[in-house]
């Protein structure tokens, strides 16, 4: 039943739904045209329900007419393969993202970049341990060089603020 | 001819020569870092500026946002991440054409397509920037709606197999759009009262995460599988038959690049993907389009290096900018003194022809810069994969966080990676997205000036003859892409356009 | 709009090594930073550099120049407030700062730091197309009053749509008062004739002017302008409406006494310097110096004053 239109479909009218009663709560005000702030919000929350009806109706529909084809399990089956692992996977290089947002402030840029460098490559599958850590601590003066060098941006300077970096 | 003398005079200046070299390297550099926005990497030189002369000034900041508009394709080609909005597009054809081991290629010809944009569009701010500017003053708010619905209607042709998940995926780049300060009141929406969203959300934040986070999350998945092709390090111009046959693009680039560069708001990024929607329309072999069609890279490239130099024509007849980077070249020219204007001319004119001049040598330069970089940007990327993603994954997030200064920038850049990553997991397509984002603002804020301007007498844009004309123009498009997909219904062609949504 | 944060440290080192600003000591620390909302190249950014370079000999101090642009002020507001009151950083203040205190209530407002002294006041002028049938400012209000007038102004919620509004008020009119995104967008609307009216800061539409497309109906300031002796004021016009988009500095809650002082006396001096009040004047704005003392006094009615319009219209509670 699960079919990749059929998720979609769903998705896409609960996000509409949300979307939709959040402009309904826009408060309105003599300054306001006609349309309002809230105006085109809401054609475009009722627009995301809409399609995603249909797409989910889509979505029964072609999975029906495959059933009574005869393809029977195949076709989910083949749909949502190998889905769950590449998902564990993503959600690993997203906790590291995530973690760097969190560490970047304290830390400083240049220790989190070089962390965040060698905890991804190595994530990532990269075998040589002597060489993860040449690439993080080269990329990450690299980066720091060219951004906080060389374009001047300010990155936090973190634990290192304290020997004048 | 006068313009011409005068200019020429300027070419020798070595003030000037050297003013346009080092912009357009410093443009192509900051272009290329994702995040650094064009007026980003100009704004950097803003306080160098002080000290020169005002031609050298002028002509630094002016050759920085031509390198800038340029040096965003390079990410777009090589690691799938637009450098900058108006790269997105470019993104499409490029990284496919990468992924086949063709970088170099798509180098050459992003490159050589840019300078072709530049000379085009220098050509057309020097001849003909007065009639330029009547078309400029021309736009009025209905007109602006009309081209805002022109370009969302290009989403018909950029949805992939399924039109209803086209739609879906822009009313999401629309939705996004909506956040942040409304265009009429000034009140907020959907901020959630955190001020970092008071500015609204920056496109490119979104594209990075929708292109290159979800990118390396899908990567991530796919452990130990390299099987990719790598490119030889090596920049590769076309040859002459490849050459004749993106003339048409390029010709469709300059064409669309001037106009839209001449309007106030409009803009590179509209102007890159309309050029490669029609591009595609008109080319003899629009099935290669979605799986590396170097048209695809030559319409684009050419149209924002157009606009580039036509976004100068209404700040140097009225002294309006519009768009950050020129407001930032607005700021160049008050610093020493210059109000750009009708006034210009007869003042400054100076100036304006040492600006010209410095364009010329930007244009120029930026082909020999370009040619000297970009072997090493391919072999930095042709490194082993874990380290590659790495060093792209510390890359976005640095180049993200140097927008605002903000840790929660990066969270919302994340939150569109992963955004990116469900979509393509249920295959939805992700350009009537940033189309829709990039396009939200400016049809809501003109459609709701117009009806605010008639008493909300909706005819007002039939009356207007501009908004009227393109309007048209836009129903036509929708139809004819819609009878084109019931037409190969009809044929059971279940016509996967684009690539880019496969998993693979 | 980019929002980027740089410290202009270079441009700092240049200015200062041009200015010897060490040649007076009394100011208790040797740089002061200047924070703008504003983009860099932006109206108060390019404002406040054109300052800083002739405000450190006079100040005895470094004047460097920072852009903290994030949330039209909020982020700026949230810094200053939190800043040490030592006379080291303080900010550039434009009405903006009020406007976005009341409407995004953001968690650090404008009531949480200490208005210093004011140095300029910006003329707001009305104008219309040169080409268009409008000569005076009656002709506007008439127009709006038989049919549908069409006024323009820069941005939503600001101080031009709040004159225009007080305006539409007084006058007893239905205009229409279309909002941009900026000034330039509306002065294309304005020059191709969609809006009667357009209401900008002089500096803006200077080159127009003297080019002859665009033709100035009235100011909104107190008193006629010295650069064009013969326009009315509104007020003269018999509209009680006046607006006053002022630029000043204001710092930390608690400055100390004698950094209010040479603040005040450093203010003084460099508008009187002959070279920058040139630069200055050229650039359309009006030297109006205002003490500390009533600087508190007038953000503070500024800020009552625009709570209340912006209550009455309902856009905020």
């Amino acid at each position: 039943m699960l079919t990749r239109d059929f998720v979609g479909g769903v998705a896409s009218i609960a996000i509409g739904a949300v979307y939709l009663i959040f402009s309904y709560q826009l408060r309105t005000s003599a300054l306001d045209d006609s349309m309002g702030p809230g105006g085109l919000p809401r054609v475009y929350g009722w627009l995301l329900v809409g399609l995603g009806a249909i797409l989910t109706t889509q979505g029964i529909v072609s999975r029906r007419l495959a059933v009574a084809g005869g393809e029977k399990g195949t076709g989910e089956k083949g749909e949502w393969d190998g889905q769950g692992r590449k998902l564990l996977f993503a959600a690993g290089l997203l906790a590291i993202g995530v973690g760097y947002i969190f560490v970047v402030e304290t830390l400083g840029y240049l220790l989190s970049v070089a962390v965040l460098l060698l905890v991804t490559a190595l994530y990532l599958g990269a075998g040589n341990k002597a060489r993860v850590l040449a690439v993080a601590t080269l990329g990450a003066v690299f980066l720091w060089v060219m951004f906080v060098i060389v374009l001047g941006v300010r990155m936090p300077s973190g634990l290192l603020a304290s020997l004048g970096l | 001819m006068e313009t011409l003398t005068h200019t020429a005079a300027f070419l020798l200046d070595w003030h000037v020569i050297l003013a346009a070299l080092i912009g357009v390297t410093w443009g192509i550099m900051g272009g290329a870092l994702p995040g650094i926005s064009p007026s980003i990497t100009m704004a950097l030189l803003l306080p160098f500026t002080y000290t020169l002369d005002p031609t050298s000034a002028i002509v630094l900041l002016a050759s920085t946002y031509i390198g800038a508009e340029y040096g965003g394709s390079v990410p777009a080609i090589l690691i799938r991440t637009p450098g900058t909005n108006a790269a997105a597009a470019t993104v499409i054809d490029g990284y496919e054409m990468n992924r086949q081991g063709k970088a170099g290629l798509a180098l050459g010809i992003s490159l050589y397509s840019g300078v072709i944009g530049s000379l085009f569009g220098l050509a057309m701010l020097m001849t003909l920037s007065g009639p330029l500017a009547q078309v400029a003053l021309a736009f009025t708010p209905m007109a602006y709606f009309a081209l805002g619905v022109l370009g969302l209607s290009v989403i018909a042709t950029l949805s992939g197999e399924n039109l209803v998940k086209g739609l879906i995926a822009a009313i999401l780049g629309l939705i996004i759009a909506t956040i942040g300060s409304d265009p009429v009141t000034g009140g907020t929406r959907f901020t959630f009262g955190s001020p970092e969203l008071l500015g609204g959300i920056e496109p490119v934040m979104i594209m990075v995460g929708l292109f290159a986070m979800s990118e390396l999350l899908v990567q991530a998945g796919k452990r130990g599988q390299d099987e990719r092709v790598t490119s030889r390090p090596r920049i590769q111009f076309p040859d002459w038959p490849l050459a004749k046959r993106l003339i048409p693009a390029q010709l469709i680039g300059n064409g669309i690049g001037t106009v839209e560069g001449v309007m106030p708001g409009a803009g590179g990024t509209i102007a890159s993907f309309m050029s490669y929607n029609e591009a595609r329309r008109w080319s003899r072999y629009p099935e290669e389009f979605g799986k590396g069609s170097p048209e695809g890279i030559a319409a684009p490239e050419t149209a924002n290096n157009t606009v580039a130099e036509t976004a100068l024509v209404p700040l140097l007849s009225f002294g309006i900018p519009g768009s950050n980077s020129t407001a930032i070249l607005l700021g160049g020219f008050l610093i020493h003194g210059i109000v750009p204007g009708p006034m210009l001319f007869q003042k400054s004119g100076e100036v304006v022809y040492g600006l010209y001049a410095g364009l010329f040598t930007a244009a120029i330069g930026q082909l020999f810069i370009g040619m000297a970089m970009l072997p090493v940007c391919i072999w930095l990327v042709n490194r082993p994969r874990p380290y590659l993603n790495a060093f792209i994954f510390a890359l976005i997030l640095s180049g993200i966080y140097s927008i605002h200064s903000e840790a929660f920038d990066l969270g919302i850049m994340i939150a569109a990676g992963v955004l990116g990553f469900f979509m393509r997991m249920l295959r939805f397509p992700f350009l009537p997205t940033v189309l829709g984002l990039v396009l939200g603002y400016l049809v809501e804020s003109n459609l709701r000036r117009s009806l605010v301007l008639s008493g909300d007498d909706w005819m007002i844009f039939v009356d207007d003859r501009i908004s009227l004309g393109l309007l048209i123009l836009s129903f036509l498009f929708i139809g004819g892409s819609i009878a084109k997909r019931a037409y190969g219904v009809l044929r059971h062609r279940s016509s996967s356009t684009f690539a880019e949504n496969a998993e693979s | 709009m980019n929002k980027l944060q740089l410290v202009s440290a270079v441009a700092a080192a240049v200015l200062a090594g041009g200015m010897t600003a060490a040649q007076a000591q009394e100011y208790p620390v040797d740089t002061v930073t200047l924070v703008t909302h504003s983009s860099p190249g932006g109206g108060s950014d390019v404002f406040l550099r054109e300052l800083s370079r002739y405000l450190s000999p006079y100040l005895g101090a470094n004047v460097i120049v920072e852009n903290v642009s994030g949330g039209s002020g909020a982020k700026a507001m949230a810094q200053l407030a939190q800043a040490p009151a030592d006379g080291s950083t303080f900010y550039a203040t434009t009405p903006t700062f009020i406007y976005t205190s009341l409407l995004s209530d953001p968690e650090y407002k404008y009531t949480d730091l200490e208005p210093l002294v004011n140095f300029f006041i910006d003329p707001e002028v009305i104008y219309t197309s040169a080409k268009g049938e409008f000569r005076t400012l009656e002709d506007v209000i008439q127009y709006a009053r038989d049919g549908r007038g069409q006024w323009g102004a820069a941005n939503p919620a600001s101080l031009e749509r709040q004159a225009l509004e007080q305006l539409k008020a007084a006058a007893g009119v239905n205009a229409a008062v279309v909002t941009h995104e900026g000034g330039g967008d509306m002065m294309i609307n304005v020059l191709n004739g969609t809006l009667q009216i357009g209401v900008g800061e002089v500096q803006e539409i200077q080159s127009q002017i003297e080019a002859g497309e665009l033709r100035l109906l009235a100011t909104f300031s107190e008193n006629r302008l010295d650069s064009f002796p013969d326009l009315p004021t509104v007020k003269e016009t018999g509209y009680d409406v006046v607006v006053r988009k002022f630029r000043g500095l204001a710092g930390p809650k608690g400055l100390p006494a004698d950094v209010i002082a040479a603040w005040e006396a450093a203010t003084q001096k460099v508008l009187a310097d002959p070279e920058y009040r040139q630069a200055y004047e050229g650039a359309n704005l009006r030297a109006e110096f205002i003490p500390h003392a009533d600087y508190v006094k007038f953000i503070d009615a500024f800020g009552a004053e625009t709570a209340d319009f912006l209550k009455k219209t309902g856009v905020i509670e």
